[in-house]
């Protein structure tokens, strides 16, 4: 291949022109890295979570603390704002500028009410007497999910940037992909929530006192 | 089975996914469906959902998803009530979790559209962390002093 063939401008099928041989976005294959390190990055935690399940020798326990009928709404309006975000990306690629603007902010929203029912979860869980430090459960509890939830409040604040953009006018369906990366990110916190709600709250939500330990007096 | 997950999952631009289809690449796509016989009102459906003449699905396609999505939460949550399910509960758990999950990054995060190279990124990714994680419940089940 010729110097002049490998710096000729592609044109992905997303409008972007990209000046590489491979064809791939840089942008796109950059995030794509960076969620596989954050696939890692959160597999660590929820191993951690696994490996210390039912080794707390004080409550409250799982059993004792978690509220499912709360998290499957939270679960719910998280799933909701994806479908918003990848609806917003569609019409943001469509160049229909007020359903990119009303769906971009619409996850936002939702992801500000997320953000909502972890901190009602967070405060009432310390009320109850569980904390980081108060048992394994506790600290392997809190620090997933908690990290989740920063993923989340950079994501709102990213997605706020954006829709500011978006009305402005510096976010357009000739560069959607700075909208789509944003996207990739998004979607990647809701999979992660996807396993940390069936992992946490689904298949340990019935974890009582294990042998040995000492039931927990509310 | 590792073919069949493969064209579920990942489109490169250089063929036809084998189920099910998607037309946008081509110059001037046919109503392949399904079975890539198209023409019927089913396949017609399909492929206007799925591509449309557009580089993604349509926002009917991902109300759709969405919208299974939301029914599979629902019936994780009703399986979860179900005491009789005993030790079955993780093993139902984890294949509707896997359902979600590949539905969010097959069509949400548009993998089943897009250039193989970026699934094989993930996938490794995904296959290395698959592993520490097995190595670590592994390790702390046969040596639980660790």
């Amino acid at each position: 291949m010729t110097t002049a063939e490998l710096a000729q401008d592609i044109r992905t099928d997303h409008g972007e022109v990209i000046n590489v041989s491979t064809g791939l976005s840089n942008k796109k294959l950059l995030m794509w890295t960076f969620l596989g390190s954050d696939v890692m990055f959160f597999g660590a935690f929820i191993a951690t979570f696994l490996v210390y399940r039912n080794r707390s020798m004080v409550g409250p326990y799982p059993a004792d603390i978690l509220d499912i009928p709360i998290t499957s709404v939270s679960t719910f309006v998280l799933l909701m704002s994806s479908l918003a975000m990848v609806l917003a990306l569609s019409y943001v690629q469509q160049g229909r500028k007020s359903l990119g603007t009303f769906w971009i902010f619409a996850v936002v929203f939702l992801g500000a009410i997320f953000m909502g029912f972890q901190w009602f979860e967070f405060t009432t869980f310390a009320q109850e007497g569980l904390t980081p430090r108060t048992n394994l459960f506790g600290t392997t509890f809190f620090i997933l999910t908690g990290l989740h939830g920063a993923h989340v409040t950079i994501g709102i604040l990213w997605l706020i940037f954006l829709g500011y953009s978006h009305i402005k006018g510096a976010l357009r369906a000739d560069n959607a992909i700075d909208l789509e990366i944003a996207g990739l990110y998004w979607h990647f916190v809701d999979i992660v929530w996807i396993v940390i709600f069936t992992v946490i709250y689904l298949i340990s939500a019935r974890d009582s006192v294990p042998p040995g330990g000492v039931p927990w007096v509310h | 089975m590792a073919g069949f997950w493969r064209n579920v999952f990942t489109h490169q631009g250089e063929g036809w996914f084998d189920l099910p289809k998607t037309q946008w690449q081509e110059v001037n796509p046919t109503m392949e469906g399904p079975c890539g016989d198209g023409g019927t009102p089913i396949h017609r459906w399909w492929s206007w959902m799925s591509a449309a003449g557009m580089h993604h699905g349509t926002p009917i396609f991902y109300t759709i998803i969405g919208a299974i999505l939301a029914v599979i939460t629902i019936v994780e949550v009703w399986a979860f009530t179900i005491e009789e399910l005993g030790s079955m509960l993780i093993p139902v758990m984890l294949i509707l979790a896997i359902a979600k999950f590949v539905l969010v990054v097959a069509f949400f995060m548009h993998l089943r559209f897009d250039r193989k190279y970026y699934a094989w990124v993930f996938g490794a990714c995904m296959v290395l962390g698959a592993a520490v994680f097995a190595i670590a419940l592994a390790l702390t089940t046969f040596h639980p002093g660790i």
